[in-house]
């Protein structure tokens, strides 16, 4: 009788353990598939796919031990930071998903801080960057990002010691991001003894850069500072290659990180420096060549450098922490606001909300390839003065 | 400001570049305004779908988007006449002419959103560039890839040839007479239902020959149309509506002030410089900087 | 009041007072798109009171939104919000006045074009303004409930509503209409044009400002790209265009219309919803060129206008 009851007992265990083990895990979020940003937001909605590809090949993801499935919820913003908010409560709430992940961009990632404050809810956040997210308290949304636009103005001040530079043309889009790295970028430039030549800004969806262009190329600065998004970013290439501007140091802020740049420019990329901190070269971070095979592989065209990087971080994160604490919230925080983690672009750790250990670095396009030439502690290459344009 | 960058030859040939494909998108918008008084908002995805039949021209089969232009214009014109037929027609048939203008100024958003979308989903949302032509050449002191000169070789070809047609050519005519006065051309036995046809047919085709001429030079996308729709109406305005020569000498305004403006001033000022001139144009000299006064409605 | 006067009223109080208690009732994101739905109210209605009544049709009052919206973020936490947003609304208003004095003076496609056109200035004014003033983009923190926005919406769509009510009955709606039939013939028969819709115009932006302050609160977000979006100016000249423009139901009935097609078919098929959604804009048209209030109105037959 004792024996019986026992057995049964322990079939009822085991049913019940296996059906909680079959219930799907709810993963949610939003991201730009339509409206003026989904081509940006396109390479971190890709690397989500690639994620949900690999869990459903492995059956799953581990939960505090036990592997469970993962059924993927995913909307639409429309290109429109200010239904973000509506779309992550609607998950919350009525989806009642276990976990999320963010959506592409800055603006989205603050407009939906309010929301995962109120429900309590944490999410790693991925494609944003921007000294305000330091204003934002800890406990909710996280920024593995080293790119910080005042991180990335020191560095790129040094950067530019090093390779002596001694004049400087910038170009700013009014853009939110550009605009910060330039407020931080003017006065570290000064302070250093770089001379800045030219320092235009434009409007968004401008036409022609023909009048700054060919005040630069009068100029002749020894670097070009193109603190653009990747319109402008092309804008420039074209322009560049036609006047025949020569300088050895071009940066192009945002843009050539996205394989669009690579495939449409060719040879002409190489030399272009632009804002990244990840390379699959870097030998030290064994995981990231696998993870751009496997992104070559399912879309025929390399990862973003900037954000299918961050994507693909974000995503390490939360798997590690929900290895270790289920998806009991509060664990969650604990474990994402404590524990170091092992990702495709190095360790990662974060004091507050922003990730303290990954260093803020610069990525060169060489040979088609993007290598990371600053810092030296963490260069994959060395920089290279930017090679003559095609004719 | 450096007084030998404004006259270089390189800032003069950026803004006959730009001016002759201006010119080509608002002489289709003035067309179709000064005829019907109808404001195509959808105008820019026309010049949209024309960069995107050059750059599947010529990423699929390698097809010069010189050619490709005249297959996106012959596409381009099919369109224009079918949305005559089966949506404008019945507009003005409709009983509710008081309303033709909102009425109108919704079924172009409505197929604006139509081809924007439509060309997402086909496409998908990514940009597209590609380099064709993309030697450089040296003219004076002014360098200019060849692609940007062939361009403006095109589009001013197609501007001189609109000038001949409008002069010269009976349904040119015609179109002047309507925009002139429309009843008294239909009194004349001008057949307005078939010049409107004809109107929307050109209108689009100069559209889409301008957004496959726009194509070499800059990135595309399915969302690029809107600010073309808006640089239009400017020069439109600026030029006087239904003044078809005006669109031209509006469009040389518009790029010079873009050009010029921003070395004498900032390109920070940009827009706020063109919307600036525009607005002052209009309030000042309602009827355009060349037009007549025209009623407008 | 007649007999029907009355129970439109009843019906009306009602209608408000039921919403008023929908936050008990449903969940925050049903309440987000009520809260969409009460913007697209304010918003069209008091665009009908200019644009509707006069037949100068504003592509542009998402100018008056964007206004707003700026103004409350400069406001915050330097006035308390119950002021913050009264003045916001004060801000569209003066803005109103100051575009109104030479843009009214300009009529029909090229009213429609400026209005376009003066939008999109005032937003790369207020990027120059920003990347000035060394701000990118602006974080609100601590921003009121839901439900709290959810009132406060519901206050001006049913305050716009009124006004419309209000000026379409009165002198200043019979002279905007008789602008609308013959603005020439109006102004020989004694209407100041230039007053009536200068009038007309600042009223329209009041609310519209105000809007785009509570908006702001929502989204806690400020960027002036999506602030002075031309999406927005669009969206209310569609809603009151389907509606019908005239009569207060009107712009009421293109909101309801527009927020439900938009919530069926959005998280369904994101990619095809819009194409169906500017399907149906284009169908609309054709098939129900007076809007939906008045065909409503022609079913019912020959009554009062």
């Amino acid at each position: 009788m004792k024996i019986a009851l026992a057995f049964a007992a322990t079939l009822l265990a085991t049913t019940i353990t296996a059906a909680s083990a079959q219930e799907p895990v709810k993963i949610g979020y939003a991201i730009s598939k339509t409206g003026p940003f989904a081509p940006a937001a396109r390479t971190q909605l890709q690397t989500y796919e690639l994620w949900a590809d690999q869990v459903a090949a492995a059956g799953g993801i581990d939960v505090g031990g036990t592997k469970r499935p993962v059924k993927f919820i995913s909307y639409d913003d429309q290109s429109d930071f200010s239904k973000a908010p509506a779309i992550y409560e609607k998950l919350i709430t009525d989806d009642k998903v276990d976990l999320l992940l963010a959506p592409w961009g800055t603006p989205f990632h603050f407009s939906v801080v309010g929301i995962l404050e109120k429900y309590q809810f944490p999410m790693v956040g991925n494609s944003a960057a921007s000294v305000t997210i330091r204003d934002i308290k800890p406990g909710n949304i996280w920024f593995p990002t080293s790119a910080i636009p005042d991180r990335l103005a020191a560095e790129l001040v040094k950067f530019l010691q090093a390779q002596k530079a001694n004049t400087v043309a910038i170009s700013t889009l009014q853009l939110p991001f550009s605009l910060e790295v330039k407020k931080f970028l003017m006065p570290a430039l000064e302070s250093s003894g770089l001379k800045v030549v030219v320092n235009d800004e434009y409007a968004p969806d401008v036409k022609d850069l023909t009048a700054t262009l060919t005040k630069i190329k009068q100029a002749a600065p020894d670097a070009v500072l193109m603190l653009c998004y990747p319109p402008d970013g092309v804008l420039y290439l074209k322009g560049a290659r036609e006047l025949g501007i020569v300088s050895p140091f071009q940066l192009l802020l945002v843009g050539p990180a996205d394989p669009f740049f690579e495939k449409t420019f060719g040879p002409n990329l190489d030399g272009i420096v632009t804002m990244g901190h990840w390379s699959p070269f870097q030998a030290k971070w064994p995981k990231a060549r696998p993870f751009y095979d496997a992104y070559v592989k399912k879309f025929n065209e390399p990862p973003d450098y900037l954000d299918s990087a961050l994507a693909w971080m974000s995503i390490e994160i939360l798997e590690q922490a929900v290895k270790t604490a289920g998806l009991d919230k509060a664990k969650i925080r604990q474990a994402i606001s404590t524990e170091t983690f092992d990702t495709i672009n190095g360790p990662v750790k974060f004091k507050g909300v922003e990730n303290v250990i990954t260093p803020t670095m610069f990525l060169q396009f060489q040979k088609g390839q993007a290598q990371i030439v600053w810092p030296a502690s963490e260069a994959t290459a060395a920089f290279e003065p930017k090679p003559a344009w095609t004719k | 400001m450096d007084l030998s960058v404004i006259l270089s030859g390189q800032l003069l040939a950026s803004v006959l570049v730009l001016a002759s494909l201006y010119a080509l998108v608002a002489i289709g918008l003035n067309l179709v305004y000064g005829t019907m008084r109808l404001l195509n908002v959808a105008h820019g995805e026309l010049v949209m779908l024309g960069g995107y039949v050059a750059y599947w021209g010529f990423a699929q089969w390698g097809i010069s988007p010189l050619i490709s232009a005249l297959f996106a214009m012959a596409v381009a014109a099919a369109a224009g006449a079918l949305i005559y037929i089966a949506v404008i027609r019945r507009l003005f048939r409709s009983r509710f002419q008081a309303r033709v203008e909102a009425n109108s100024l919704l079924v172009f958003f409505g197929i604006s959103i139509i081809v924007q979308n439509v060309t997402a989903l086909a496409f998908t949302a990514n940009n597209r560039g590609y380099s064709y032509l993309d030697d450089v050449i040296a003219i004076g002191d002014a360098r200019i890839a060849a692609n940007r000169l062939a361009a403006l070789a095109v589009a001013s070809v197609a501007c001189f040839a609109c000038a001949l047609f409008f002069r010269f050519a009976r349904s040119g005519m015609a179109m002047r007479a309507i925009i002139q006065h429309r009843e008294a051309a239909a009194l004349v036995g001008i057949d307005v239902d078939r010049i409107n046809l004809q109107v929307f047919a050109l209108g689009f085709a100069l559209a889409a020959l301008a957004g496959a001429l726009i194509s070499m030079t800059q990135t595309i996308s399915p969302f690029m149309g809107f600010p073309f729709t808006v640089s239009g109406f400017v020069i439109i305005i600026l030029g006087g509506l239904g003044n078809l020569p005006g669109s031209i000498f509006g469009a040389t305004i518009l790029a010079a002030v873009e050009v010029y403006g921003v070395t004498l001033i900032s390109p920070s000022f940009r827009s706020i410089l063109v919307y600036g001139v525009f607005i002052a144009a209009l309030v000042l000299r309602p009827q355009g900087l060349l037009g007549r006064p025209i009623k407008a409605r | 009041m007649t007999r029907r006067g009355q129970s439109v009223v009843a019906l009306a109080l009602a209608g408000v007072a039921l919403f008023a208690l929908l936050p008990l009732v449903v969940g925050p994101y049903a309440l987000g798109i009520g809260l969409g739905l009460l913007m697209w109210i304010a918003l069209a209605e008091s665009w009908a009171m200019f644009s509707g009544l006069s037949g100068y049709i504003s592509l542009g009052h998402a100018v008056f939104y964007g206004v707003g919206a700026y103004a409350t973020v400069l406001l915050w936490q330097v006035v308390p919000l119950w002021l913050a947003i009264p003045l916001s609304g004060v801000a569209a208003g003066l803005l109103a006045v100051c575009l109104g004095w030479p843009c009214l003076r300009v009529r029909g496609a090229y009213f429609v074009i400026l209005t376009l056109g003066v939008s999109e200035v005032v937003k790369y004014i207020v990027i120059r303004t920003e990347a000035a003033l060394g701000r990118q983009g602006r974080l609100l923190i601590g921003t009121p409930s839901l439900t709290i926005l959810f009132e406060a919406m519901l206050v001006l769509a049913v305050v716009s509503m009124i006004v419309l009510y209000m000026v379409r009955s009165s002198k200043l709606g019979a002279g905007l209409l008789a602008i609308r039939e013959d603005e020439v013939a109006a102004e020989a028969v004694g209407v100041n044009a230039t007053a009536l819709k200068l009038l007309a115009f600042t009223l329209s932006a009041l609310i519209p400002g105000m809007v785009g302050g509570l908006m702001i609160l929502r989204s806690t977000y400020f960027e002036p790209l999506q602030a002075f979006s031309p999406t927005t100016s669009f969206t209310i000249v569609t809603i009151a265009i389907l509606g019908g423009t005239d009569e207060v139901p009107g712009p009421l009935l293109g909101a309801v219309l527009l927020v439900l097609m938009s919530e069926l078919l959005w998280a369904r098929a994101p990619e095809v919803y819009m194409i169906i959604l500017g399907v149906l804009l284009v169908a609309f048209v054709l098939f129900l060129p007076e809007g939906l209030l008045g065909r409503a109105q022609r079913l019912r037959g020959p009554a009062k206008s």
